[in-house]
């Protein structure tokens, strides 16, 4: 399934560069493709219905123009991309498209989406904010009615066993994505923080079976190639939506080495398994509410609680952080954010106070989601790596 | 120049100063209790889910996006906003938030309340209540308060089901209810344990049962003003609103507040009075006025605009029967969602998707007869701005009815230029009554 019959790492360049390419072939193998908003979509589900999730993507080198007129300027530049995109047929291939309440905008966006973009299918999940039992009950039944909605769509009935089987599946493809993170622990890192983006990206293309065959292919070629990234200062990328290499293309040329990330093109969307409960919707609802860790969702007090520790609550909320900055070894962190993205701009400076805490130094970073704002960011970029080295 | 002040040419209702008043007061209970070493909450809106609760408990709420507008009015927004700025927080986040996390940045440094806070000033809360209604910002905001304050912060959800899927699924709405009653019931456990107090039940029964009169009488007020010509402005819905919003007083006698207003409302439309002196235009008005510049209005009215309704979002919930419900937290959750998605049957039938927020605008055109949409973007509130382009345009689409954009903010005077928008209201009319005609062609 290939253009070229490449393998490897060469194969996930060539996905992240014509991605709909691979998904307009499936279309033609009568294969069902439905396009998807961010983390929160239950991949298992639509697996398991032998449908191929799509990750909806935006494209920031492409002007927005048709999207204006339904989305307004000061709302995320991403999410007003991939509207665009949807608007001017660059998603006509889709069967449907599902999408959570990933945020305020986004929910938006599956209201305004369904209004103007004629697909057969379109389904909402309103993911709650919270992680309360009640919260974790009202969202598998949001599963399950996204359940019922697939099988209506394809006219099967979606067997226990067949979700377990899928769900087995993502999970292998979550080991392996760990797997690869791992290879960017040695010094220098095995893979470049760009090859990454790169290969999550393509995962996130093309269906589970062949993104883990394709991930296995990358894992050897990595291990036994000589020619991968150089030494470098070590960062960690913590914030919202990348999904261009060209911001951390820069980080790398100016002689960094990303080599972990907390975004949701990456170890956000992968590192936390689904348990294998016996009912198996019960495993997605809790790592789908409970286990992700986008600052979507809301941790807060707890019943008994009177009072609030700063230094607790920053631990319980980002002490996962410190375990990455410690693992992976990095020397900084680079906090970046979409300019409008109010849920990563309101954490941004209290992740800093957490770096600061560990003595970790750590840079705020805004970006429009253009090509063109890419120049003023290379000066504070580069500024940071001069600090930091 | 004269030394006399020149009339306002909107006709403020005399119901409404005893409503508007009650803010006044909500912000005094709160600073007494606090001196008083009573519980004291900074709370987001919650559209009735948790007022209820918190009054009958006793705890003293305030409103921080209320108190970003007082500041923005008394002219002391900009320091703190400039606060929160050098704090670390974008400059792109909630105009009320960035003033919130400001003044409580300053609260830290002085340990009380800053001297430069208008009117009484928030207290230093006991708790922070955070709303998942609508929009991220009244849960991040608070989250982020961290830093300052030592008060637990508490989420009460609010579901957000889509149209299509709120109606079709054979159990979804009882799972709503079902969800947001487990979620009072955690709440008020998390209460009783932070003010060492339990719940009176047979109180609360009864603050529900007011509470919902109150918003009924408020709601039939607005039904009033359908009526040709309309006798109240959006100037007088801003400020009564609060009053229900807030639930500044108790809400028994605030009802009583309400029938005042419906009283005097009733009969101006008996004697054919309107808002303004010559009702040429009806015009609805989306989301959140510009506060620091409610002249602006007064201009518009000398024109012949009547803004005879407003933002959804602000007004109560149409009525339904709830009083056969004997659990009060089913009784407000049905009031709350109520409100969330009174609109859904109809917009679902109309093919609608936006089923709040969105179609609200077509059903109140239509039910209103406007003659077009004033849309009042704003810089830093997503929530009341990322809706309009699409309203904008299916106002026209379904209704052919125009809408004129005026850009501005709730907090930052400078994005807001009246004379600007003045100019632009004058030719506007020409495209109004185009429509007018392209209406009446069918």
């Amino acid at each position: 399934m290939t253009k070229r019959g490449n393998t490897g790492l060469a194969k996930v360049k060539e996905i992240y560069e014509d991605r709909s390419f691979y998904a307009k072939q499936l279309k033609a193998e009568d294969k069902k493709i439905i396009g998807y908003l961010c983390i929160y979509t239950p991949l298992e589900i639509l697996t398991a219905l032998d449908i191929v999730p799509y990750r909806l993507f935006g494209n920031m080198r492409e002007p927005i123009t048709n999207a204006d007129a339904y989305f307004p300027t000061l709302v995320c530049p991403f999410l007003r991309s991939i509207l665009d995109l949807g608007l001017k047929g660059k998603y006509d291939f889709l069967d449907g498209s599902v999408m959570p309440h990933v945020c305020e905008v986004g929910e938006k966006l599956a209201h305004i989406w369904r209004t103007y973009i004629d697909l057969p299918y379109s389904f909402y999940i309103d993911t709650p904010h919270s992680k309360s039992e009640a919260a974790l009950e009202y969202h598998k039944e949001w599963l399950n009615e996204f359940k019922k909605s697939l099988e209506s769509l394809t006219g099967k009935e979606l067997s226990t066993e067949s979700l377990k089987q899928a769900t087995k599946a993502h999970n292998e493809q979550r080991a392996l994505v760990r797997r690869l993170y791992e290879l960017r622990k040695t010094e220098p890192p095995l893979i470049s923080g760009a090859e990454t983006l790169q290969v999550m990206k393509a995962l996130m293309s093309i269906p589970v079976k062949e993104g883990n065959e394709l991930l296995q292919e990358v894992i050897s070629e990595v291990k036994e190639r000589r020619e991968g990234p150089k030494g470098g200062t070590r960062l960690l990328l913590w914030g919202s939506n990348i999904d261009d290499i060209a911001i951390i293309e820069i980080m790398e040329e100016f002689g960094a080495n990303v080599v972990m990330d907390d975004l949701c093109v990456g170890s956000r969307f992968y590192f936390p398994d689904v348990d294998m409960t016996e009912d198996p919707l019960d495993g997605l609802a809790r790592r789908y509410l409970l286990d992700l860790k986008c600052p979507r969702t809301f941790i807060g007090a707890a019943v008994g609680d009177t009072k609030r520790d700063y230094p607790k609550d920053l631990e319980r909320r980002f002490g996962y952080l410190h375990k990455y900055a410690e693992e992976w070894n990095v020397k900084g962190a680079i906090l970046y954010n979409l300019r409008f993205c109010d849920i990563h701009g309101f954490e941004a400076p209290l992740v800093k106070d957490y770096f600061d805490r560990y003595g970790l130094r750590s840079m705020y970073l805004e970006h429009d989601y253009s090509e063109s704002s890419l120049a003023p960011l290379r000066t504070r970029i580069q500024g940071f790596l001069e600090l930091l080295t | 120049m004269s030394g006399e002040k020149k009339e306002k040419t909107i006709k403020r209702l005399k119901a409404m100063y005893p409503l508007r008043s009650l803010v006044d007061k909500m912000y005094e209970r709160a600073v007494e209790y606090n001196e008083e070493g009573k519980p004291t909450a900074w709370c987001m809106v919650n559209w009735w889910g948790a007022d209820a609760v918190l009054r009958t408990m006793d705890i003293a709420a305030v409103y921080p996006e209320d108190y970003g507008a007082v500041c923005a009015a008394f002219g002391t927004a900009q320091a703190f906003l400039d606060r929160c700025n050098s704090d670390g927080f974008p400059d792109h986040l909630c105009g009320y938030a960035r003033n919130g996390i400001g003044y409580a940045s300053r609260m830290k440094e002085l340990g009380g309340i800053p001297p430069e806070a208008p009117m009484s000033g928030m207290p230093k809360p006991t708790l922070l209540l955070c709303s998942g209604y609508f929009c991220d910002t009244r849960y991040k905001w608070f989250q982020s308060l961290g830093r300052y304050l030592d008060a637990p912060v508490w989420l009460l959800e609010m579901p957000h089901p889509g149209v299509r899927e709120s109606l079709s699924g054979d159990g979804t709405q009882k799972h709503i209810i079902e969800f947001m009653v487990k979620e009072l019931r955690e709440f008020i456990a998390f209460l009783e344990h932070l003010v060492g107090k339990k719940m009176d039940w047979d109180k609360l029964d009864e603050v529900v049962n007011d509470l919902i009169e109150m918003n009924r009488v408020w709601h039939e007020v607005n039904e009033l003003r359908k009526a040709k010509p309309c006798p109240m402005h959006s100037r007088d819905f801003w400020s009564c609103m609060p009053a229900s919003l807030y639930v500044a007083e108790d809400p028994g006698k605030t009802a009583v507040l309400y029938r005042n207003l419906y009283d005097e409302v009733k009969e101006k439309i008996d004697k054919k009075e309107a808002a303004i002196p010559e009702e040429k235009y009806r015009l609805a008005f989306a989301e959140l006025p510009p506060w620091h510049s409610l002249g602006f209005f007064d201009k518009l009215a000398e024109r012949g605009w009547n803004f005879v309704v407003e933002s959804w979002s602000y007004h109560p919930p149409k009525p339904t029967d709830l009083s056969k419900i004997s659990n009060p937290l089913e009784r407000i959750a049905r009031h709350t969602y109520r409100h969330f998605a009174g609109f859904f049957e109809e917009a679902y039938k109309n093919g609608e998707h936006l089923g709040y927020f969105g179609y609200p605008y077509l059903d109140y055109v239509k039910e209103y007869e406007c003659d077009a949409l004033v849309a009042h973007p704003l810089l830093t509130c997503r929530t009341a701005t990322n809706h309009l382009a699409y309203v904008q345009d299916r106002l026209m689409k379904v209704l052919k009815v125009p809408t004129i954009v005026i850009e501005g903010d709730i907090v930052d005077l400078k994005h807001f230029n009246p004379e600007e928008a003045l100019r632009r209201a004058e030719a506007f009319e020409e495209v109004i009554e185009h429509y007018r005609e392209v209406r009446k062609k069918g």
